[in-house]
């Protein structure tokens, strides 16, 4: 077993797809080890608290008029003119990696363990050691075209802070509405439509004193994590898919195991999107976006060892905890292959819980199946009376419902 | 069910490229030769009718050949609707563009193969649907491609348009639809068929021609009872003789084919449920038919049924168990009956006066009641604003209800036998049954036959229990102190406690099993171990669904009506279930319900404003639900207790074990509602020890909603979707008016912290809830 560290720099991460083309910042064998430093997207919500000072944060988010550090954010076109920027913002995520995995092949499944997960603190001099994240309320929102009071529509920035003296929970410190936000190319934001753009705090209001008193529980995990599907060259961040990604479940944070089926050589594993805390749904559109610093193992589970393992038969992303399993349904479980060529703009129109729910209840019935060699009339009746089906997000285009079933239902006799 | 949804994800690896065989034959297609399986992802939706089928398929690289079925029926037709695909066939390869349609031979050494992805709609239509129509057999001895230009182009984006809706189309309109689709593919068949006169067939292109066209006035003239063979042939300017040979030349006589196509759509009007207004005699009058009588007999002679009761068995059909959430008022049904409603049974009153309520009276400041369970003590599938109440309480006393589960027939002997109680409730013999009345429907059981109340609606709820005073606008909070589970009495498992979860017909899976007998129902018997350390349920044996005759003799097919015995010699136990496997137990009550404003008679089964059919397994001991009062003196209702159910219940059942409850009542005046959690409350709102829980639905309120159609429209609308955007709503309104939150912060704050989940994807009206914990808000007590 080795142990590698990979730090952010322009050079380890990759703005908001995933991609089987993008060279690996680190090539890894089965068993090894590996400390990930991964940045939130939305740091630049409030640049002092969660960019300035830090040498990894400022030389990812680094753009003048002269110099762009990560220049592609998204899978759209990198061709200028620019709608909204290279990418086109089509992905936001900033992810770190890929991780390349030795032998890994089409076929086989590659399970990442989350040995542990910490909050990366500010650096700052103002607010040095304390940890901060970014709340979007966003026009891809559950709530977005559904919004009670005025201006409508509009989009809220809430800062919140991480206090980890204790049992760890977040405390809002204040929030904004979106203002128009202009790069330094030169192009207006009118709305959150391309990731990274440093929000000008002189042309907003702060208001404070927002969620008095609401403590809301750390639950820190990664949002984003997941291998290069084989379809397309560069596959938008944003909606979770046969091979993980944007899945947005809490419950991939510490002593998570996550399998993911291997669609290319190498696997090219990366991780970002951290959050301090969300609830499942996602509502609004993101959690609370904070930078966080995760250890991996990561154990290649080959084609041919897979019969007769929890992993036989494995064609999506799994969950296992302590507790429990869980399948993640999407609305669409393979966009990519099922929508053809437009699917990664497509996908968007198409979100569906119901889609979700049959998808989940399909894993679910096959894992149990397969796996717990259970007949059908088995695993149905044991889904109606012990398995617990939940919204994980209703915000990533391809929306998802979880099934999950607690390990305490397979007694030992 | 005629609609059929397909994906690989369902199966394991090793077993998709033998459910792919299946997706192809449906259509009449085969994986070609040499083509090896795609092990990517592959989706299909299917629908068929009556030797109707469209598919619309997407899947990775492939080839496919004719699967080789005898010829009486029409070409396929295959349409590439993302790429082009090259066609092999015995004359060569040709490369076919999207949207050229290909009609293919059922027989014969083709292939078509697609190089990149497989996304293509498939039509196929055997002979069974042409309802004896004559054609002339189209010979197809090589595919065709037919660019898309004027008729081709009508029927490419029909058939695309037909397969982007396929899954949202209702029975009657797929049925009409691909009625239509026949019609054009049979059409573009003759006119690309191959003229070519074979041995039996010395029809020219002519002589098909004018055929056609008889045809076609034959079509047109079927309500004429004097049509005959001399008025068509003036008609056409031919001899009579002529007209004959033509039928001939095809293999049939004119008096043969005009009964036939007679008959036919007299079938298809009698099954249909858009002609259910009119009567048989003026269906057969319709078509030429002067006397019913020989109608009827004719009719029977042709499909071996009479009109009347081919007619019953297609309503039948229609409305049950073959179409998603059809539970409930059919909706067709519902305009017809609403005349034939009785009142509601009012009571004695006298019920209140004596009773529990005076026992109680003897208590000093709180009260405490008892309701045991018998058939007095219940109503059976319904709730009612007009029943009498069983007993009277007042705010703040103490009641014990005993419940039962209306599964407990499942099993007579560990669920029913020995208990006085349960024997009251279920006791039904040839000439007695007890509670007549199982659900919101017709007692003489005019819409399907099934029994008294139609089962519209199943539960057996104990009460109603008023409370002094309650009136509309009111809150009413039920706070549960304890659940124990009700002992079999029976001496032989005397002590021993035992459940039943049903894999029905209105489950969410009901529509999609794997392996046959397709569909089935499945019950499976557990027994439940509360005092063990870690209590548990465990399965003890299951059996399939056979048949049941009731003591009144109405036999149900499947699972239609609650309360039905099954005798144990009639279906057959399956040991060994569930092998290992422990189920942790979660006690609650399904349904806990105050009587709804809207209707007398209310079906069980959807839950809605006034609580009911939640089945939230948070409602267990310790929790409190608040429930807005809408009738005087709110009149509480409680039943459908459950042992363990998973968040979804997918099945259609938890494990339904009968169970006793006791509560706290506490009534909330409206005038002293302000600043308290269930102030402004419009739907159940759960409190557990570290949450509260707010119950969205596809329908808040969907009596409202849907008015005199509520009862049937819910089952036919049901949507997580919805369920969703509810419980969102719902949620934001707690956060804003009882927590105080401006808008932004409740969204922020649901973002971050609140977990919605599936409820039920089962009751007709599906449910997400919203977990908002109480840890959010330290500093309140």
């Amino acid at each position: 077993m080795r142990h590698f560290t990979l730090p952010v720099s322009p050079a380890t991460v990759h703005w908001g797809y995933f991609s089987k083309k993008v060279a690996p910042a680190l090539t890894v064998r089965s068993g090894d080890r590996a400390t990930i430093e991964t940045l939130t997207h939305h740091a630049n919500d409030d640049y002092e608290r969660m960019i300035a000072n830090d040498p990894g944060a400022e030389s990812v988010f680094q753009w003048t008029r002269e110099h762009k550090a990560v220049a592609r954010r998204g899978a759209g076109s990198t061709e200028g003119p620019f709608i909204k920027g290279s990418g086109e913002g089509l992905g936001v995520h900033l992810l770190t990696g890929p991780v390349a995995i030795e032998n890994a092949e089409r076929g086989d499944v590659l399970e990442v363990r989350i040995l542990d997960v910490r909050p990366r603190p500010s650096c700052h001099a103002c607010h040095a050691g304390r940890c901060f994240g970014s709340n979007a309320a966003a026009n891809w929102g559950f709530h977005y075209h559904d919004l009670i009071e005025e201006p409508k529509p509009r989009e809220v920035i809430t800062i919140f802070e991480l206090d980890t003296s204790g049992e760890p929970f977040a405390k809002a410190v204040y929030n904004y509405v979106w203002t128009p936000q202009t790069d330094p190319d030169g192009i207006a934001h009118p709305t959150i439509d391309y990731p990274g753009v440093r929000v000008d705090h002189s042309t907003i209001r702060k208001r404070d004193n927002i969620l008095p008193s609401v403590k809301v529980p750390a639950r820190l995990h990664f949002g984003t994590m997941g291998l290069a599907p084989s379809e397309a060259d560069f596959v938008s961040s944003i909606p979770p898919s046969y091979s993980g990604g944007n899945i947005d479940d809490w419950r991939i944070g510490k002593g998570a195991r996550m399998y993911y089926p291997v669609a290319v050589p190498g696997a090219f594993f990366s991780v970002g999107d951290p959050h301090a805390a969300q609830g499942d749904s996602e509502l609004g559109g993101t959690a609370i976006e904070t930078s966080l610093t995760g250890d991996f193992e990561f154990i290649l589970h080959k084609h041919r060892d897979l019969s007769g393992t929890p992993l036989e038969g494995l064609g999506h992303p799994m969950l296992e905890t302590e507790q429990a399993w869980s399948v993640y349904g999407f609305t669409y479980p393979n966009y990519l292959a099922e929508l053809g060529a437009s699917a990664q703009t497509e996908i968007a129109n198409h979100s569906s819980l119901d889609r979700a729910m049959r998808d989940a209840f399909r894993k679910l019935r096959r894992f149990l199946m397969t796996v717990h060699k259970l007949s059908e009339d088995e695993a149905i009746s044991l889904m109606s009376v012990g398995a617990d089906f939940g919204v994980t997000q209703v915000v990533d285009a391809n929306w998802g419902v979880h099934g999950t079933i607690r390990k305490n239902v397979f007694g030992c006799d | 069910m005629s609609f059929r949804p397909f994906t690989s994800e369902s199966y394991a690896q090793d077993d998709r490229a033998e459910a792919w065989r299946d997706v192809l034959r449906a259509v009449g297609l085969r994986p070609a030769s040499g083509s090896a399986f795609h092990y990517g992802h592959a989706t299909a939706i299917h629908r068929n009718l009556a030797g109707v089928a469209l598919s619309r398929i997407s899947a990775g690289s492939q080839g496919v050949s004719p699967l080789s079925q005898p010829s009486e029926d029409l070409p396929i037709a295959l349409l590439p609707t993302e790429d082009g695909v090259v066609l092999r066939s015995e004359t060569g390869h040709r490369i076919i563009p999207v949207g050229h349609l290909l009609l293919l031979p059922r027989n014969g050494d083709w292939s078509v193969v697609f190089q990149r992805d497989m996304r293509a709609i498939v039509l196929s239509v055997t002979s069974d649907a042409m309802h004896g129509r004559i054609l002339r057999k189209p010979r197809f001895g090589e595919p065709q491609v037919v660019a898309p230009v004027g008729f081709a182009d009508v029927f490419s984006r029909s058939l695309e348009a037909t397969a982007r809706t396929l899954e949202i189309l209702t029975d009657v309109e797929w049925a009409s639809v691909a009625q239509n689709l026949v019609e054009l593919l049979s059409t573009l068949a003759q006119r690309r068929s191959v003229p070519t006169p074979d041995t039996n067939n010395n029809n020219t292109a002519t002589q098909a021609a004018i055929l056609h066209r008889i045809c076609q006035t034959i079509e047109r003239t079927l309500d004429d009872p004097e049509l005959s063979p001399a008025r068509v042939a003036q008609a056409e300017g031919i001899s009579e003789r002529y007209l004959q040979k033509l039928f001939e030349g095809v293999g049939d006589n004119f008096t043969h084919y005009v009964r036939e196509r007679r008959l036919q759509r007299a079938w298809a009007d009698l099954s249909n449920p858009t002609e259910v207004h009119r009567s048989i005699s003026e269906i057969a009058y319709r078509y030429g038919f002067g006397d019913s009588a020989h109608f009827s007999r004719t009719f029977r002679h042709r499909f071996g049924l009479p009109p009347r009761e081919f007619r019953q068995q297609e309503a039948g059909r229609m409305a049950a168990p073959s179409v998603v959430g059809q539970r409930g008022w059919p909706q067709d049904a519902l305009a017809q009956l609403r005349t034939h409603q009785p009142p509601a049974v009012v009571k004695s009153s006298a019920v209140i006066a004596s009773g529990e309520t005076g026992d109680a009276r003897t208590a000093a400041e709180q009260g405490h009641h008892h309701i045991a369970v018998d058939a007095a003590k219940v109503h059976w599938g319904y709730f009612s604003r007009a029943l009498a109440p069983q007993t009277e309480i007042r705010s703040g006393d103490t009641i014990t209800i005993e419940t039962l589960t209306q599964h407990a027939s499942d099993d007579p002997e560990r669920m029913i036998a020995a208990d006085p109680g349960a024997e009251s409730v279920f006791g039904w013999t040839k000439h007695h049954k007890n509670i007549d009345r199982r659900g919101a429907g017709p007692m003489d059981a005019s819409v399907f036959g099934r029994g008294a109340g139609e089962g519209f609606g199943v539960h057996i709820c104990t009460g109603p229990v008023a409370v002094r005073e309650a009136r509309p606008g009111d809150v009413l909070e039920v706070r549960i102190l304890d659940i124990v589970p009700r002992p079999s009495r029976n001496r032989e498992f005397e002590g021993r406690v035992f459940g039943s979860s049903v894999a029905a017909w209105w489950g969410y899976h009901y529509n999609e099993f794997l392996a046959g007998p397709k569909p089935r129902e499945a019950v499976t018997i557990y027994e439940i171990l509360s005092s063990d350390e870690t209590p548990h349920a465990r399965a003890l044996y299951s059996y399939r669904w056979e048949p049941q005759t009731d003591p009144f003799g109405v036999v149900h097919n499947t699972y239609d009506y609650p309360g039905v015995p099954v005798a144990p010699g009639t279906v057959k136990r399956r040991h060994a279930v569930l092998d290992g496997i422990r189920i942790p137990l979660r006690p609650h009550f399904g349904v806990i319900a105050v009587a709804p404003r809207e209707a007398d008679f209310v079906d069980s089964v959807p839950p809605s404003y006034f609580g009911g059919n939640l089945d939230n397994w948070r409602l267990g001991k310790g929790s409190t639900i608040y429930l807005p009062v809408s009738v005087p003196g709110a009149l509480l209702s409680v039943g459908d207790p459950h042992a363990a159910q998973g968040d979804g219940e997918l099945s259609g059942t938890a494990i339904e074990c009968s169970m006793t409850g006791t509560f706290q009542i506490i009534l909330h005046k409206k005038g002293d509602l302000a600043g308290r959690a269930f102030a402004d409350l419009s739907y159940p709102l759960i409190e557990t020890e570290t949450d509260w829980v707010l119950t969205g639905f596809s329908h808040p309120n969907y009596l409202a909603e849907f008015g005199s159609q509520g009862q049937s429209e819910v089952y036919a609308k049901s949507s997580l979707d919805l369920a969703m955007r509810d419980a969102f709503r719902k949620m934001r309104r707690f956060l804003m008016n009882v927590k105080g939150l401006s808008e932004d912060e409740a969204i922020a704050l649901m973002s971050a912290a609140v977990d919605f989940g599936v409820t039920q994807v089962v009751d007709g009206n599906w449910g997400v809830h919203a977990i908002l914990s109480k840890k959010l808000f330290p500093d309140v007590s």
